[in-house]
């Protein structure tokens, strides 16, 4: 029997993951800084794709379970000292009670497209307000991670290298996962939601419980993130984990690499995030602002050029090849 | 006992009445025809039985149960499944996988459910297109998905809605006989129809609406000679 990995939709798969694999060996640290906020991003933007890309409920407030991800593990650690490897997931678990709250309701009242987007800028926004206003977590300050040496059951490297392999194994699992789930009847489901909600309502699809259960899988994925956020960047506050900039980051990602597929989050952070952070190193000193600029000038040739994402532009370029090469075949079948 | 049993069925939209007071019942193994003019409100009695909208007066009870207040996917479980006028396939997803969204509804794996939507694509005569996107598909084609999505959630009260519509004869033809088979092999049937040479070739019973009203129900035959059907659709004799 031919199992997925002799596939030959895996060949490139599998040849990134052995790169990923033995790339700390000769990267510089600047490099593998670089490459943990790809997989870091990666891994984000795929658990924001399972509620936005595949059952296509665009949340825009995502950093809402990032920041209670990071929030809740960085607490814990600093104030009873629970290490973040636990704190993840209670962390995460409590993003899962938050995203089945916010999908119950939302979607309970039938919201929708741009009024369910709207409510969750809404959510994420009260949560800096919120969050700037408790004292106990440090306020508008924020909360700092200690760094008490090279300590991995603390989720804490003196090397890139140790968060590098962290991202990359968190990356891993959520690629797995939303792969599996996608060939499971769970994973047509919510594409059903997303292409037509009124027929798959009258195929025995429950609509409802399908986009919470979306909501609370993409939230809790999301917070295990929030966790690796704080113990990689050591610091966190309100507006640069509950902030706008995170949720709009996520999504984008997702967007130019392809909503709704597999791969098109990753990809998307693997052109996106290493042209970003070149281009603050080189413009960022002397034109400041001008880094954006030329991350804005991708963004919209992509969205111009590939309005499918490149896993969109790919597939089509591949289907054209096949349609290409096998229509001869199709021309000696008789019609 | 009746398979389904409607009664006193009304349905408000603000001040305008779609449906009053209808009553009607559909008994094991039959084909009934729903029809009346444009307006008469057979789609919200169809959207009212499959849980779309609920009624504003009236019960609908199905195999003993009630059904109001039910969501159309707790109905489609119960084994009544609708299918649309106007066309609803999953865009971008295949034929294929269109078609695995009602089979998953008895079949929650997916190899059987795969299996099952592969069969009755055959009988819909779309095996040949399962890998094509639902985007891409001609008229005829959707209108055979939309059934063939049904089919495949294997409903013992399959409700169709104008099936034929904006079909060429010899395509109506290939959709009568695909009705009888269901019907033969032991399938129930209520079917909306603006086509009369559809519903009274195929409906053992015919229920009229006319501006929300049922205003008469008998066999094809009685129905084409009702004195009320005449003026409903014809208008009155000065």
């Amino acid at each position: 029997m031919k199992t997925v990995w002799t596939q030959k939709g895996f060949l490139i798969p599998a040849g990134a993951l052995l790169i990923a694999i033995l790339l700390p060996i000769f990267a510089s640290e600047y490099a593998l800084h670089i490459a943990v906020l790809v997989l870091l991003y990666a891994y984000l933007s795929t658990a924001w794709n399972v509620l936005g890309g595949y059952a296509g409920q665009h949340s825009l407030g995502h950093s809402l379970f990032l920041g209670i991800g990071a929030y809740t593990s960085t607490f814990l650690f600093t104030k009873i000292g629970l290490t973040p490897w636990v704190g993840m997931w209670i962390g995460a678990l409590l993003a899962g009670l938050v995203g089945w709250f916010v999908g119950y309701l939302c979607f309970r009242y039938g919201l929708k497209g741009p009024y369910f987007a709207l409510v969750t800028i809404a959510i994420a926004e009260a949560m800096v307000s919120l969050t700037n206003n408790i004292n106990f977590i440090g306020g508008a300050m924020g909360l700092e991670v200690k760094w008490l040496g090279n300590s991995p059951l603390l989720m804490q490297f003196e090397s890139k290298a140790g968060y590098y392999y962290i991202a990359l194994v968190m990356l891993v699992i959520a690629l797995w996962l939303v792969y599996w789930l996608s060939r499971q009847r769970f994973g047509y489901h919510l594409i059903a939601v997303r292409e037509n909600e009124d027929a798959a309502e009258a195929l025995g699809v429950d609509t409802l419980r399908v986009k919470i259960q979306a909501s609370i899988l993409s939230a809790f994925l999301t917070a295990l993130g929030g966790t690796f956020f704080a113990q990689y960047f050591t610091y966190i506050n309100p507006r640069n984990v509950f902030g706008e900039g995170p949720s709009i980051q996520i999504l984008l990602f997702a967007i130019v690499g392809g909503l709704g597929t597999v791969w098109g989050p990753a990809v998307g952070a693997l052109v996106l995030v290493p042209i970003a952070e070149l281009a603050r190193g080189w413009l960022g000193g002397s034109f400041a602002g001008a880094h954006l600029l030329l991350y804005g000038t991708v963004m919209v040739l992509v969205m111009l050029f590939m309005p499918k994402g490149i896993i969109g532009l790919y597939e089509s370029i591949r289907q054209r090849l096949k349609r290409g090469s096998s229509a001869p075949e199709e021309e000696r079948t008789p019609a | 006992m009746s398979m389904l049993t409607v009664s006193n069925l009304s349905r408000y939209f603000g001040g305008l009445a779609a449906v009053v007071d209808m009553s009607f019942t559909v008994e094991k193994g039959e084909i009934v025809g729903l029809i009346g003019p444009n307006g008469a409100g057979k789609t919200t009695v169809f959207n009212m039985l499959s849980g779309f909208i609920p009624p504003t007066s009236g019960e609908i009870i199905y195999q003993g149960r009630r059904m109001n207040g039910l969501k159309p996917h707790q109905i489609c479980e119960l084994g009544v499944t609708r299918t649309f006028q106007v066309v609803q396939p999953f865009p971008d997803m295949t034929v294929l996988e269109n078609t695995m969204i009602g089979a998953y509804v008895r079949h929650p794996n997916t190899t059987d459910a795969k299996r099952k939507a592969l069969e009755t694509l055959e009988r819909v005569d779309l095996d040949a297109k399962a890998d094509k996107l639902g985007r891409d598909l001609t008229l005829l084609e959707l209108k055979r998905l939309e059934i063939g999505k049904a089919l495949a959630s294997e409903p013992d009260l399959l409700l169709l809605d104008e099936a034929a519509a904006g079909l060429k004869d010899t395509e109506i033809e290939d959709i009568l006989t695909l009705i009888r088979q269901l019907n033969r092999e032991g399938m129930t049937l209520l079917i909306v129809e603006h086509l009369m040479k559809v519903i009274m070739n195929l409906s053992h019973r015919i229920i009229v609406l006319d501006f929300g009203k049922m205003i008469a129900e008998g066999t094809p035959q009685e129905i084409s000679q009702h004195p009320a059907v005449l003026e409903a659709y014809l208008g009155k004799d000065e």
